[in-house]
C-alpha cells in the first residue's frame, strides 16, 4: 500500500466538506484492493464508518429505507427488512461470504456498480430511488453502464429507498470459482407492473428485460416465460460461460426468480 | 515402531524428508513411501532386534539363542529373567559394563529396501449424481468407495488421503483447468478464476476397505496416496455420460459442457 491520508467523518456534512479529491471509504472491499494493486490511487479517504447518520434501516408501510452503511449481513438479518421485502433479505444474505457481508455496505456496492454485483439487480427491479447528499436519483437514471452511475465528484449516496412490492425475488447463478454471479436475475411485480433486471451477463453492467416484464405482466407465471429468448449480442462472455450460456440462464433464471416470488 | 519395539509412541520421532538422515533415496512417487521406507524402516528394526538380542545376552548371562523377544521385553527362555527395552537400549551405549572386545557398542542401524515388484492396490469407487438440465449443473449426491491397500498402519490418515483424493479427481473431473489466451497468457491465473473444488462440491463420503496383505513387502502394505484421485474422474464422467447417453463430453465437464451436452442426449430427447 502506499501513503494516503485518512479522516473518519463524522457526520455526512463532514465527509462531503472534507473529500475534495479523495474518495469515500465505506466496506473497503473493492476500493481497497484496487489501491493496493495501484488500480486508483486517492490520496485522501474520507471514511464513512463512523458516520452514524449513514446507519438504520427503518419502514414506514409502503417503503422500506435502507441507510447507505448499513452491511449486507445486516440487511439480511434484519426484521424489518424480511418483514418489509423478504427476497430483499435474502439477496443480501447471499452476497459473498460471512467476512464479506460483515463489512461490505449497499452504499458502497451501487456505488461502485460492478457488473456482477447482486444489489444493482435488486434496487432497479423493485425501482429504488438512490437518496444522495444532493437530490434523490431513481435506479433506472442511476445505472449508468460498467461501474459508472450518476453520481457526481464528491456527492455521496445516503439512503436507498425501497417501495413495497407484492412480489420479489432474486435469483442467481454463480461463477464456479468466484461465486459471482455469472447471471442474476430479480423480478418484482407490483399489480400488473413487473420489472426484470439482470446483472453479471450484460457487458455494460445491469440492464432491464423488457420482453420478460411484459410478457409476466399479464401472467406472472414462470410458464409466461416459455420461449422468450434473450439475445447473446451485449452479453458477456469468458471461461465460466459464453455469452450464448449467459443468455440461456437469464431465462432459467427468471423462471426461477417468479417460482420463488 | 511402537508396537515392534514395545516402547510409547512419544519416544519415536519422526524425522521428515532430511537428507542429512537419509543418504540416498529416490523420493516419493507412485504411492511408494509407505510400501518403500516403512520396509525400510521395518528392515532396520530386524537388525536393531537381532543387536539387542545380543546386548541382552550379554546382560541377562545366557547365550544369545535363547533370547526372546516380545511385548518390548526380552527374555531368557525357561527363566523368569527379563530386561525391557528401554534398559537393553542403555546397556548398548555404555557396554564397558558388560562387553570385552566381541561386540561393538550401540544400538543404531540403518536399512535399505528396494522392493521385487510394485504395489497393486484396487478399489471400486461408485459415484451417484444429477444433472440439472436448464443449467447443466452437475450434484454429486452419495460417493462409495472401497479399497484394498494391504495392511493399514493409520486408518485415519489412509482414509483422509482417499477424501482427499477424490476431491481432487471432482475437481479435475469438473472443474479445474488451466486456460490460456490466444497470446499465451494464463487466465486462470487467481483462484478467481482457476475453480478449485469446496467443500459445497463435494458429498459426504462412504469410504470402506478390505484387506489383502501385499506379497511384495514385508509389511504386506500397499500405495493408498493416488487412489482417490486417480478412480474419481472416470466414475465422475462415467456417471455423466450415464446420464446423458452418450460420451460426447471432455473435462473438466462444467456446467456450460453440460449443458451443451444435454441439448444432444437420447434420454432429454425421449423425456420431450
Amino acid at each position: 500500500m502506499y501513503a494516503f491520508t485518512h479522516h473518519a467523518a463524522t457526520s455526512v456534512a463532514d465527509a462531503v466538506s472534507s473529500v475534495g479529491e479523495g474518495k469515500f471509504l465505506a466496506g473497503g472491499h473493492t476500493l481497497i484492493p484496487t489501491m493496493k494493486q495501484r488500480l486508483a490511487m486517492p490520496g485522501h479517504l474520507v471514511d464513512l464508518n463512523k458516520v452514524a447518520e449513514l446507519k438504520g434501516i427503518s419502514d414506514n408501510g409502503s417503503v422500506l429505507t435502507v441507510k447507505a452503511m448499513s452491511r449486507h449481513a445486516e440487511v439480511a438479518d434484519s426484521d424489518v427488512v424480511t418483514k418489509a421485502i423478504p427476497g430483499l433479505a435474502a439477496l443480501a444474505g447471499g452476497i459473498g461470504d460471512p467476512q464479506v457481508r460483515h463489512r461490505g455496505t449497499i452504499g458502497g456496492s451501487i456505488a461502485n456498480n460492478d457488473p456482477v454485483a447482486d444489489y444493482p439487480a435488486g434496487c432497479l427491479a423493485l425501482g429504488a430511488t438512490i437518496v444522495t447528499n444532493k437530490r434523490r436519483v431513481a435506479a433506472d437514471d442511476f445505472f449508468q453502464g460498467l461501474f459508472t452511475t450518476a453520481l457526481e465528484d464528491g456527492e455521496l449516496i445516503t439512503a436507498v429507498e425501497f417501495p413495497h412490492a407484492d412480489k420479489f425475488a432474486y435469483v442467481k447463478f454463480r461463477n464456479p470459482a468466484s461465486l459471482y454471479a455469472l447471471v442474476g436475475v430479480a423480478v418484482a411485480r407490483r399489480g400488473s407492473d413487473v420489472r426484470v433486471a439482470v446483472t453479471g451477463a450484460g457487458s455494460d453492467g445491469v440492464f432491464r428485460w423488457k420482453e420478460a416484464e411484459a410478457a409476466l405482466a399479464g401472467n406472472f407465471s414462470a410458464g409466461a416465460l416459455d420461449g422468450l429468448k434473450v439475445s447473446a449480442a451485449g452479453l458477456n462472455g469468458d471461461i465460466h460461460g459464453s455469452a450464448e450460456y449467459r443468455a440461456h440462464l437469464i431465462g432459467v433464471m427468471a423462471k426461477r426468480a417468479v417460482a420463488a416470488a | 515402531m511402537s508396537s515392534r519395539l514395545g516402547i510409547p509412541i512419544d519416544n519415536v520421532s519422526i524425522v521428515h524428508g532430511d537428507t542429512d538422515k537419509v543418504q540416498m533415496g529416490m523420493g516419493t512417487y507412485g504411492s511408494r513411501s509407505g510400501a518403500v521406507g516403512m520396509a525400510a524402516i521395518s528392515k532396520a528394526l530386524d537388525k536393531i532386534e537381532a543387536k539387542a538380542k545380543k546386548v541382552a545376552a550379554h546382560v541377562l548371562e545366557a547365550s544369545e539363542g535363547d533370547i526372546e523377544f516380545k511385548d518390548g521385553k526380552f527374555t531368557v527362555k525357561g527363566t523368569d529373567k527379563a530386561a525391557d527395552f528401554g534398559s537393553i537400549a542403555l546397556q548398548a551405549y555404555i557396554a564397558h559394563k558388560f562387553n570385552g572386545q566381541e561386540l561393538e557398542p550401540g544400538l543404531k542401524e540403518s536399512a535399505f529396501w528396494d522392493p521385487t515388484n510394485f504395489t497393486f492396490p484396487a478399489g471400486v469407487h461408485i459415484c451417484e449424481l444429477e444433472i440439472d438440465p436448464a443449467t447443466g449443473v452437475v450434484t454429486i449426491d452419495r460417493w462409495t468407495a472401497v479399497d484394498d491397500f494391504g495392511n493399514v498402519i493409520n486408518p485415519l490418515i489412509v482414509e483422509g488421503q482417499v477424501h482427499g483424493g477424490i476431491a481432487q479427481g471432482v475437481g479435475q473431473a469438473l472443474l479445474e483447468g488451466a486456460v490460456y489466451d490466444a497470446e499465451g497468457q494464463l487466465i486462470t491465473a487467481s483462484y478467481m478464476d482457476y475453480t478449485m473444488p469446496r467443500a459445497q462440491d463435494l458429498p459426504s463420503y462412504n469410504v470402506g476397505m478390505t484387506v489383502t496383505a501385499c506379497p511384495s513387502n514385508p509389511l504386506g502394505i500397499k500405495g493408498c496416496g493416488e487412489a482417490g484421485a486417480i478412480a474419481s474422474p472416470p466414475a465422475v464422467i462415467n456417471a455423466i455420460t450415464n446420464a446423458l447417453g452418450h460420451e460426447n463430453i471432455t473435462m473438466p465437464a462444467t456446467s456450460e459442457k453440460v449443458w451443451r451436452a444435454v441439448q444432444s442426449s437420447a434420454h432429454k430427447q425421449a423425456a420431450e
